[in-house]
This record gives C-alpha cells, structure tokens and sequence, in this order.
C-alpha cells in the first residue's frame, strides 16, 4: 500500500511539473529495480499507482470542463461514451506502468543472487 | 528462466512504450494524447475569468480586448501598431493550429507534420509555385511601410502567444498529428494568400476545350460553351456607359492555335462543372428601403470546414474602427464594415490564369524556345520532406511564363492541369491585396473604397459596395491582362510571343457601377459585363440562376428591411425547376408511368419550387435534371474523347425551351430522330429508378435533406471533429446555396445610416478547439437559417447584452 502512494505521488509531481506521459513506464520501472521485491508485486504496484492517478485525473478533468473534448474523442475513437475515455486512460496507464514495473524488477534480479532459503 | 523472464518483460515494456509513445499511420499516440496533464484533457472548455490582464511584450500601450456572449472579441487598442499585435495574439488564441495548417496546406509541407498520404499534394502546390509566389509577395509587402509594420506587428502576437503556449496546452490537432507549432512569418500570411488565390481562381479549363475541339470542331464549342451564355444579366447593368478610353488592345495572332490536342492520361472524377464555388453580393440603394438608408447584403460560398475559415473581429484605435471577418493569419478585415461604409466580396471568377505548351530544345530541359530564340530555364529545387520517410526532391523549371507544373508523361492530380506547360497566373505578380484591405477598413466614403481597390490584384472580386451618405456600387476588380478575344480559352503557344500578357487592364477602367438607376447592385459570379465592354476577360463563369434570381426579387420590391434581406438569404426557390417544369409536365401526364413514377410525377407537379430540406421534389427534379443532361450530351462523344463536359443550365434550358428540336436532342445511336419530348420521357423513368437505387423505396430518404446531406468536416479530417450529414435546404442554383460540402460560409446584412447595424451568422464558432462549446455552436442556427444581431461597440466600457469577460493586455513592466 505504501509503494503505492509512494509511487503515486512521485508520478503526481513528475506529471505537474513536466509534459512527458512516459513517467508512468520510468518510475515504476525504477521503483522495480531498486526498491520493490517481486515480480508479481512490481506489476501490481506499478500497474495501482499509475492507472489509479491517470483514472482520478482524468475524471477530475472530464467532471471540469472536459466532457466535451472526451466525447469527440470518444467519436474519433469510435467508443460511445466519454466516460469509456477516462476508463482507457486509466487502463492505459496501469498496463504501461505494470508492464515497466516488471521489467525494471526483472533486470535487478538478474544482478542480485538468489537468497538461501532458510 | 530469469533471464528469459527479464528479456520478454523488457521487450514487453520497450514494445508498449513504441506503441503508446508513436503515430501509427494517422492514429495517434495514445500515450500522450490519454495523459490527463498533457493530452486532450487538457484541451477541454477554457473558463473565462471575468476579468483577466495578460502581459503581452512588445506593446507599446494598454490593450483592451471586450469577449461577447458569442466570443468575438472587440479589440480596443490606442495606436495602429498596438491594434495589429492584439490581433495576431488572439486570434492565435482561437485558431492557432488552423493558421499553420493552412499555411503549410498552401506551401506543400503537410508532409512533413501529417506523412506520406500528402505528399502528391505537397507536390502539387510546389509544382504550382505557390511558395515561389508567395515569396514575391512578401517582398512586395515587405516594401510597403505601412503594410510591413501591420504584418510585422500581426506576426509578433501570434508569436507572443506560441512563445507562451506549453505543450500541454497546445490545440488538440497538434497533439493529435503529434508536431510542435513554428514560429510565424510575414510570408506564412503571404501564403494565405495564395491559398484564397488558388481556391478562387485555380480552375482551369484550357486542356478540357483543346481535348473538346480536336474531337468535335470549333461549332460545337461556340454553341455549348459560348463567351456570353443566353439568359444572362451581367453584373454590371446593361447600358451602363464606359467613361473612359481603352487602352491598345492586343489582336489575335495569325494562325497561333498549336495543332495538336494534349496528351489526357486518364478521365477526370466528373464530367459536371464544378457547382458549389460561387457566391452572393448585393447592395440596395436609400430609395428602395424603408429606412431611406442603403442595406448590404454578402454571403460568400465556400468549403465548409470547422474550424470555420472566418473569424468574427472588432479592430478599434484612433483612425480605424471595423467590425467583421478575418481570414486567421491575415491582419485587417476582409469582410465588413465600420461606422460609414459597408463592403462585400464574391469571387470574380475572370481568366487570370492561362497554360503555354512549352518547346525543350532537348531532354535535359535546359532551354526552351521562345520568339525565336532559346532561352535559359531556371530549375527551382523543391525538397519535400516527408514525415516517416524519403526527403522528395523535385527540380521544377520555371520559363520566363511561370513554372512548368508537369512534364510531358507525367501524370498530375487535377486532371485540368495539361503536362508540359507553363502556368502564368496573375498571383504570381506582387500585388498588395493587404494595402487594399488596409484602406477599406478605414474608408469613409466611395474615393476611399475606389483608392483601396486600386492595389487589388489575385484573387479577382467582386466588391458590393454601401456607404452612410447613400452611395452604392459594385466593382469587379482584379489584376485582369489584356488580351485578345478568346485568348486563354485553349492552351496557348508559349514560343509565341503574341500569346503572351502584354499588360493589365487598367484598374480604374475594371468593369464598375456607381448609384445605378434599378437602385441595387448585385453580383452572383455571372459574367461581369456584356459584349460592349471594350477588354476580354474571360469566358468560364458559373450559371445564372442566382444573379437573375437576385435580381428579380430586388426588382420587386421597396421599403426594403434588413429582415427582408436576411430572408433573401435563406431564399432556396429553384429557377431551372420554375423554368422547366411547366414544359417538362405535360409531356410526362400524357404519357403512361408506372406507379413509382406517377408517384415522383404528382410530387413534382404539386412543387412550389422550393428546394426545402422536407420535401422529396428537389431530389427528383435534380435526379431528372441529371438524367436530362446525361442524354443530352453524352452521346455526342466522339473520337477518343472521353466525356463531354456538361455545359451551362442557360445552354440546356435555351435549348431545351427555344429549340427543342435541337440536334442535340437527338441521340446519336438510334436511327430515329429525337427531339426534348423524347428525351424527357426517357430521362424520367431513369432518375425514379437512380434515386431508387441510391435512396431505397419511396420514403423519408428521398426527402431532399437525406438525399443530398451537408458535410461539415473537420479542416484535417479528424474524425469525430466535423459535423457530418446535416439536413440542408437550398441547393447550388439557389440563392441559399449550399451544397455537399460547399455553401453559404458567411451571412452578413448590414444596415447603413447614422446608427450602423449588422447581423451575421457562419456555420462554425469563433473558437478553434473542438473541446469548447464555441467550436460549433452556430451551426443549428444556420441550419435554420437564422442569423445574430451583430454587437458594434463604441467603447471598451459599453455595457453588453449577455455575459462577457474583459482582458487586459499590457506591455512589459
């Protein structure tokens, strides 16, 4: 729960602060190298952290001002709904995120011997 | 296995990054585009604050800006310099992204931001030298003060704006094509230029008549594509006398006609003229309004885009006070008004573009032959970048007559153009259409407007023209070369130099109308003037319903309103159908129809002409009007032509009403002789059987606004953006004239006086973004044919109807 809200909020100020989407794929790959301890939870904390900020953010916006634009998009995209938008980001978010978690967990551990079991 | 692990995750990862993060084709990257913080979220319904003061440099003076409750902005500056940055700020504000995209549109690099799929394009505009003379242009403007500071001070606000533009908050399209936009330049509005140019007057018919004659002889051409076609009433009245002394009028060279037809490589996409270009003008005099004040009326027809090529503008400072449209990336108003004067353009359509057949000496295009001698080529490199691909170059040669467009073999995207010939084209010549619109911004009265017209030069316009002291006029006007009579119609020799522009009709003896007796001035891109006017000026005008239609009801009428005019607007009576029909009726009741075409027959004969959206009679009338034409000509093919082009309806409905026992009634492969009787009864069963095919069983589709829908598409083709199959009235005969994509691009009435008023409405919305609720919130109304009391502001504190919100913009502390 921690990595997560930790992850989050690294992304939140990254996000701010610059235009790049692909902070959602490096900090989690990060995150999974240096600090998270298995692969399953790389994913799944990575894939939390990123499509839980992409998913509030984007209702935040469609709830001020930007149901409009989601719902053109949503034509262009040949989705019915807006709403079907702010789901795509989020899920987009968290597949790239999960997937980059993964990755960055993978490659530490094919530097870090394999514990004696106890 | 952790290698193995390690390996298809990083791939897994590497993979979805190039997926998210790239274009695929014209799809765009999602991972950008999704990101709440900097894709398309962030393009949503800006909220104005009430008030707001924005820093802008180089100012010399307090800005203020006053939004109106439809978003215009009525901008108030204290000197010209101020006025002129404002401008490009804030119409960079709304329509950024449209600016460029136009621009790059007319230069050939939408390769280079949208890829491969517009590269024949580019190709073409480069070919045509539309940078090349848009680069003459901008010299020419350069060189002009006063222009060069309005175009200088123009370009700094749009690159203020750039300048403070984050990514994040770029125009949807950008994010969308994935580019970043560059910084404005005087020749980008140079450019804009040429694009309203090319759109007006780039049609060509030369290889088209060449083609016609070679198969069918020089009769055939002078009876269905004569230079004054019958039913005409010329813009300019007739009678009206020409008070000047021509000037030496070139003859027509012995014997000059090159032999040979061109080479066609392939048909075109239709034999059917090119209906939705045209547009409405008119101005009616004090004596025939109620207010004793003169009223002008405009509506320009054009491409229907959103964002829409308009944008709603009050330019206020000491010295000018003009409300109206702008066309965003050029400074000034184009069309409009301001306290005292009134003026309104529709495109002139005389010849200023001819082809020359040019001689290489030899394969290496080096010389090329010309009154006797071999003169240098001068190759102009054009490198076409491509997005995603190979950088094209292509070597163009330019003769001494303008660039040779395509190579004899080559095949080009507009069938019109003929290969291996020179273009000259009057764009190319550094005129200074700004300097015109400069001064009718600001004109007081007729010697103004005459005097701003007199730098005037591509595209040819016909300018209505009212003022408050009750003057009225028209004059078409445009940088015309003289020429001999009918020069221009075929491809021309470009060895020849009596084929050739040896100069320009001068500009105060363009065809014009001051105060006319009728009381009105009118124009609907007919022919300009009649066969007295001493200088030829071309033949290919658009037909004549709407000008006589223009002027029937301006004939009948006095105690004229600006609703009248407004109404007028909307008027979608079809003359063919008023015209024809009486004949074509009776011979369809005595003849036996099947139930289908019985049904078609009743609701034609209970038509009042209108060509409304709700009813099923326009449908039928046009698919029979079609039918009509197709065994009309078709069938005088012959020798290797490929289609016969569709004459003017004045032609047709001569023919068909004075001589309908015209030889070309009778179809050519049949051994019985028919005459329009016969023709007509074959040509109805076959449109009620073409619109049952297209429109399925007799119902709800046949009705004129499902058969024949209006596209208004978004101006990059994003889908999603535009406003397709719209339920439209009117048609390309009517005054009304909207077409599939074409029609009525801007409605404005203004009514003169000591209180000016306007009303103006265009299928669009001032804003640009298609995530704000302006982009396309006009667009109902001009369904409806409604249009908006237009808000002229005396002050920047007048108190406005509705909500509004105020910017400040200053200079630099």
């Amino acid at each position: 729960m921690t990595g997560i809200i930790v992850c989050l909020l690294v992304l939140l100020v990254l996000h701010l602060l610059t235009p790049w989407w692909w902070w959602v794929m490096v900090v989690p790959f990060l995150f999974g190298f240096f600090f998270w301890r298995s692969a399953w939870r790389s994913f799944r904390t990575g894939a939390a952290a990123a499509g839980l900020l992409w998913l509030v953010a984007a209702t935040a916006y469609h709830l001020s001002g930007s149901a409009l634009i989601a719902q053109r998009m949503a034509m262009m995209m040949r989705l019915g709904s807006s709403w079907l938008m702010v789901v795509a980001a989020g899920l987009l978010a968290a597949v790239a995120a999960g997937v980059a978690g993964l990755a960055g967990y993978s490659i530490r551990a094919l530097f870090r011997a394999d514990s004696p079991k106890p | 296995m952790k290698l193995l692990r390690a390996i298809l995750a990083l791939s897994l990862a590497a993979l979805f990054f190039w997926g998210f993060h790239n274009r695929h084709g014209l799809f765009p990257p999602v991972g950008k585009l999704f990101n709440p913080f900097a894709g398309f979220w962030r393009n949503g319904e800006r909220r104005e604050k009430p008030r707001e003061t924005i820093r802008l440099p180089g100012l010399k003076d307090i800005v203020e800006v006053v939004w109106d409750a439809r978003h215009v902005p009525h901008i108030f500056a204290r000197n010209d310099h101020d006025l002129y940055l404002a401008q490009g700020y804030i119409t960079a504000r709304d329509r950024l992204w449209q600016m460029e995209f136009q621009v790059l549109y007319s230069a050939g690099r939408l390769s280079e931001v949208v890829g491969p799929v517009m590269v024949q394009h580019d190709r073409l505009q480069r070919r045509l030298g539309l940078a090349w003379a848009a680069e003459k242009t901008a010299q020419a403007l350069r060189a002009d003060p006063l222009v060069a500071e309005t175009i200088r001070s123009y370009g700094d606000g749009v690159n203020a704006y750039i300048r403070e533009l984050s990514p994040q908050d770029r125009p949807i399209e950008y994010k969308f094509f994935d580019y970043a936009p560059e910084p404005w330049t005087d020749l980008k509005s140079a450019l804009l230029l040429k694009y309203m140019a090319w759109m007006l007057t780039g049609e060509s018919k030369e290889k088209l008549m060449s083609v016609t004659r070679e198969a069918l002889g020089e009769e055939f051409i002078r009876a269905l594509y004569p230079d004054l076609p019958p039913y005409l009433e010329p813009i300019i009245p007739r009678g009206t006398v020409w008070d000047f002394r021509p000037s030496a009028i070139p003859t027509s060279p012995p014997g000059a006609a090159p032999s040979a037809a061109p080479e066609t490589g392939g048909g075109p996409d239709a034999a059917e003229g090119h209906e939705g270009l045209g547009s409405n003008n008119w101005a009616v005099a004090g004596k025939l309004t109620r207010s004793g004040n003169p009223i002008l009326c405009n509506d320009p027809h054009l491409e229907l885009t959103l964002p829409s090529i308009w944008y709603e503008t009050q330019l206020s400072a000491p010295g000018v006070d003009v409300y109206g449209v702008t066309a965003p990336g050029a400074p000034g108003i184009i069309i409009g008004f301001n306290r005292r004067v009134a003026w309104g353009v529709t495109a002139g359509l005389s010849d200023v573009l001819d082809w020359y057949e040019i001689k290489f000496k030899d394969e290496r295009r080096q010389e090329y032959f010309f009154n006797g001698a071999w003169r240098p080529v001068v190759v102009r490199t054009e490198r076409v970048k491509v997005r995603g691909g190979k950088t094209i170059v292509d070597r163009v040669p330019y003769t001494h007559l303008g660039p040779v467009a395509y190579l004899q073999g080559e095949k080009p995207p507009l069938w019109g153009i003929p290969t291996g010939a020179a273009m000259r084209w009057t764009a190319q010549e550094a005129e200074n259409e700004l300097l015109t619109l400069y001064k009718l911004n600001r004109a007081a009265g007729y010697e103004d407007f005459q005097e701003a017209l007199k730098t005037w030069g591509c595209p040819g316009l016909n300018f209505a023209y009212a003022d408050s002291r009750g003057d009225i006029s028209l004059w078409h006007r445009g940088l015309y070369p003289l020429r001999w009579k009918g020069q221009g119609r075929y491809l021309l020799d470009g060895a020849n130099p009596a084929d050739g522009w040896p100069g320009w009709v001068p500009w105060e003896q363009n065809p014009h109308v001051r105060n006319p007796e009728r009381g009105f001035v009118s124009s609907a891109n007919q022919p300009p003037v009649d066969a007295t006017y001493p200088y030829y000026l071309g033949w290919d005008y658009p037909s004549f319903e709407r000008g006589t239609r223009i002027n029937e009801l301006l004939s009948a009428q006095n105690h004229i309103t600006p609703q009248d005019m407004l109404r007028m607007q909307t008027d979608t009576l079809d003359l063919r159908a008023r015209l024809l029909l009486p004949k074509v009726l009776p011979v369809l009741q005595a003849a036996q129809l099947a139930p289908l075409e019985q049904r078609c027959l009743k609701t034609l004969a209970d038509w009042n002409y209108e060509s409304r959206a709700d009813s099923a009679a326009p449908s039928i009338f046009n698919a029979l009007w079609n039918a009509l034409n197709e065994l009309t000509w078709n069938d005088e093919k012959k020798a290797g032509l490929e289609f016969v082009y569709r004459p003017l309806s004045n032609v047709f409905l001569d023919m068909a009403l004075n001589r309908p026992d015209s030889t070309f009634f009778d179809d050519k492969t049949t051994a019985k002789t028919e005459t329009f009787p016969d023709i007509i009864l074959a040509a109805f069963p076959k449109a009620c059987r073409n619109l049952e095919e297209r429109c399925g069983p007799w119902g709800d589709a046949w009705l004129w606004g499902r058969a024949r829908d209006t596209d208004i598409l978004h101006l990059g083709r994003v889908p999603g953006f535009g406003r397709p199959r719209l339920a439209t009235s009117g048609g390309p005969g009517t005054i009304n004239a909207i077409h599939n994509t074409w029609g009525p691009s801007w409605r404005m009435v203004v009514a003169l006086g000591p209180e000016v008023k306007a009303w103006g409405i265009y299928p669009g919305g001032q804003s640009g973004n298609p995530g704000s609720r302006f982009y396309d919130v006009a667009v109902d109304d001009w369904l409806a044919g409604r249009s908006y009391e237009l808000v002229f502001m005396k002050s920047a504190d007048e108190a406005l109807p509705g909500p509004s919100s105020r910017l400040e913009l200053r200079g630099e502390k």
